[in-house]
């Protein structure tokens, strides 16, 4: 879930474009020596580890097995166009998945946000004792690898093992949590990244300056009214990013609804985008609808990050004058 | 936070990194072992071995003490379902496949419609192949030509708790469905929690086998095409007898082999177990405080005659590119035919695997401890159930997509959402699609 291509990518633009024009040869290779060096493991690995993969998957989702007769007699690779792409985009389970993502987003990220943004500013607000250890507490789910997250979670929501499924049916409140995999995979995720984003909410909240808090508490506002009416407005930029980014995260869904799959069948297999392809790959040996439907996943987390982008550089070149205007008030 | 995400960039780049390298010196192995001449003579053969099933690396280790010529390496890797068939398929896409490896009657044909298997036709003669059950050898013969040299023969039995059927007061174990039905009301209310079996939704293969019992043949060949029926009367019978059996509340309904199922067994709310003969083994290395507590018995069957299907079993196949094929199918036909080989596999401890040749049966028999069934006589339970295996069944050349279609179906029947006459209905369209999308033709029965 770490949103690591829509940063990746404007920051090596940034590097190039931002460069000015030397005028000679030497001092060109002055300028550029230390960084070429310095930045080539970088390059050779991304060229490695992501545009070569990214190119034969889109190489293979261009070709499909073929057969004939009982298909005992081995198979030919022929070129489809765009055939698998056409099957996955016609393939219900695959839209299937496509909606599941959104309804999980639409459920998560407000839940998540809301959450992580209600303890941000109650770690900020004076009511807190031990600050640092409540920092560390919530922030320690998020140190838990996400498989390990994932299966004690499973351990947690089967029925016959439980202690909390337990409790509940003895209490006459019956939970089937692994029959109703959309809850029970929003869970997982906001125990998972509430405490990591009430960090970044908390560090936005303590830049904020002193001066203007202080301005609100003379002018009568008490703590609700400061953090409502002061704090969220001037920590808005981390606000959008935070969602956007988690949005684009989303995309990647597949540990946890993966392991609920091994876990109850009523997360199916196509469950999500990436849990599709992996179907396709490993269960249906199709690869190239594998990449197919892996490339068109791509191209939705790449538009959604030119939109993360966008947003983000209009929203804050609105809010930065806001905070300084605030500041000077 | 942007030093978190630099953070965890750096670490993703240090991933790939070690990725790299790890992948660059299994590249470099690879490159390695291929480069020996097989030919050599005198000289030993070194092949490479996945596999999963019980007592597999006992069985190696005894395969190269006894043997110069030959020596296998073996590697664990996750059971089939468990994504050792994932790993193996990407290790044949990738070209660095073993030399030999076990899979299922059910993938056999998924794998050698893949390419990924090789037709060792001119290692196995008239006589090897007659060693083996003819139902054995049916299944890993396809279009013809012989693909793998079949392990264990795996027919469908029932497994119960004695002591839980006499508190219910079940004298005898059922012998047909109808009993079977009424065994499962008096149980449930003699102990109100307790069902008498489960219904795997996570699991095809055992819906398969009951399907296959009652006379079904869900694949077929005409000429060069395929025939496709999931649809037919048999299944439907058997369809409707398991839906009743979950409306009414008589079994569970929990994946195989789950935390959920092994906690029904220990505390005996399920007090019985439609398993395969390898299915023995498992039930007493997951339950050892039970033991003397359980009892194997025919499957039960629609007319009271023994009748059965083959839930699983495993096979030994040669991989398409490897070179040393010989020593391949030396190493299966003496993990499958020699007394040797299934005795270190039976006595390494949990497994009950049924011989796929039935001279090796008293081995065993001898071998496998059965003081978990009380001493009974559980080879002589899983012989007969392993000649009444219906001889008409093949099994498809997608069994992965029809598996996984019935198996995401299944998924909703516990919610109540979905019936298994509506799973069988979209995996039969499904698998269809699927056979015409690889260019297979498919036709009409």
């Amino acid at each position: 879930m770490t949103p690591t291509v829509p940063t990746t990518a404007p920051t090596a633009a940034r590097a190039v474009s931002a460069a000015p024009s030397a005028r000679t040869a030497a001092a060109r290779r002055r300028r550029y020596g230390a960084p070429t060096v310095l930045l080539a493991p970088f390059f050779v690995l991304f060229t490695a580890a992501t545009l070569v993969p990214i190119g034969y998957a889109v190489y293979l989702s261009l070709f499909t097995e073929h057969r004939s007769g009982l298909g005992f007699g081995g198979s030919e690779t022929v070129f489809t166009g765009l055939g698998n792409y056409t099957r996955a985009l016609g393939d219900g389970a695959f839209r299937g998945g496509f909606r599941n993502l959104a309804q999980y987003c639409l459920l998560y990220i407000p839940l998540m946000m809301c959450l992580a943004l209600v303890l941000a500013l109650l770690l900020d607000s004076a009511l807190v004792r031990a600050r640092r250890f409540f920092q560390l507490a919530l922030f320690l789910p998020h140190a838990v690898p996400g498989t390990i997250a994932a299966l004690v979670w499973v351990y947690l929501y089967t029925p016959g093992i439980s202690p909390v499924i337990g409790a509940l049916n003895s209490a006459g409140a019956g939970a089937d949590l692994l029959g109703h995999p959309l809850p029970a995979v929003v869970n997982m995720a906001v125990w998972e990244w509430t405490g990591y984003n009430m960090v970044i909410f908390f560090a936005a909240l303590q830049a904020i300056p002193r001066e203007v808090l202080e301005a609100a508490r003379v002018d009568g506002a008490g703590p609700l009214r400061t953090a409502l009416s002061i704090k969220v407005p001037l920590i808005r930029s981390s606000l959008t990013v935070v969602g956007l980014f988690t949005v684009i995260g989303s995309l990647q869904l597949f540990t946890e609804p993966m392991i609920l799959h091994g876990t109850t069948p009523s997360v199916v297999s196509t469950w999500s985008p990436n849990m599709y392809a992996y179907t396709a790959a490993f269960e249906r040996h199709d690869y190239g609808l594998a990449a197919a439907s892996s490339v068109l996943l791509a191209l939705a987390a790449a538009a959604l990050s030119f939109v993360v982008t966008r947003a983000t550089r209009t929203r804050s070149g609105r809010t930065r004058p806001q905070t300084e205007t605030g500041a000077v008030a | 936070m942007s030093a978190a995400l630099s953070r965890s960039r750096r670490a993703l780049r240090a991933a790939a990194a070690l990725t790299a390298a790890a992948l660059s010196a299994t590249l470099l192995a690879g490159c390695g072992s291929d480069d020996e001449d097989p030919a050599g003579a005198g000289k030993t053969v070194d092949i490479t071995f996945w596999g999963w099933a019980k007592g597999t690396k006992e069985v190696v280790d005894a395969f190269n003490a006894s043997h110069k010529d030959v020596h296998v390496t073996y590697e664990e890797i996750p059971s089939g379902a468990a994504g050792g068939y994932a790993k193996l398929s990407n290790a044949v896409k990738a070209g660095n496949a073993p030399d030999v490896f076990n899979v299922e009657y059910p993938q056999l044909p998924d794998f050698v419609s893949q390419g990924a298997v090789k037709d060792i036709g001119e290692y196995v003669d008239a006589d090897l192949k007659a060693k083996y059950l003819p139902q054995a050898v049916q299944l890993t013969t396809l279009g013809g030509a012989t693909y793998a040299l079949p392990l264990d023969a795996a027919p469908q039995v029932f497994y119960y708790r004695k002591d839980l059927f006499a508190k219910a007061g079940i004298k005898t174990p059922p012998r047909t469905w109808d009993e079977f039905h009424s065994a499962a009301g008096k149980l449930r209310k003699a102990e109100p929690g307790a069902r008498i079996a489960t219904f795997f939704p996570d699991d095809p293969t055992t819906f398969e086998a009951m399907a296959w019992q009652a006379g079904a043949q869900w694949f077929g060949t005409s000429g060069d095409s395929w025939q496709v029926s999931l649809n037919g009367p048999e299944t439907a019978k058997v369809a409707g007898y398991w839906q009743k059996m979950i409306d009414d509340d008589l079994v569970r309904v929990e994946p195989s082999f789950s935390q959920q199922w092994t906690a029904s067994l220990q505390k005996g709310q399920t007090a019985g177990y439609l398993g395969a003969s390898w299915g023995g083994g498992v039930l007493k290395g997951t339950l050892p405080d039970q033991a003397g507590k359980w009892a194997v018995a025919p499957l039960p069957s629609w007319n009271g005659d023994a009748a059965g299907g083959m839930l699983g079993g495993s096979t030994f196949a040669v991989s398409k590119d490897s070179k040393k094929a010989k020593a391949a199918v030396e190493f299966a036909t003496w993990a499958t035919t020699t007394p040797e080989g299934i005795e270190a596999r039976i006595s390494a401890g949990n497994s009950s695997a049924y011989p796929a040749d039935p001279d090796l049966v008293p081995v065993a028999a001898k071998a496998f401890k059965a003081d978990f069934y009380g001493g009974q006589d559980v080879y002589g339970v899983y012989g007969s159930a392993a000649k009444s295996i219906g001889q008409k069944w093949t099994w498809g050349p997608a069994m992965g997509v029809t598996n996984t279609s019935l198996k995401d179906s299944f998924g909703r029947l516990s919610s109540g959402s979905g019936t298994i006459a509506q799973a069988l209905a979209s995996a039969q369209k499904d698998t269809v699609a699927e056979l015409k999308n690889r260019g297979l033709k498919v036709s009409a029965r």
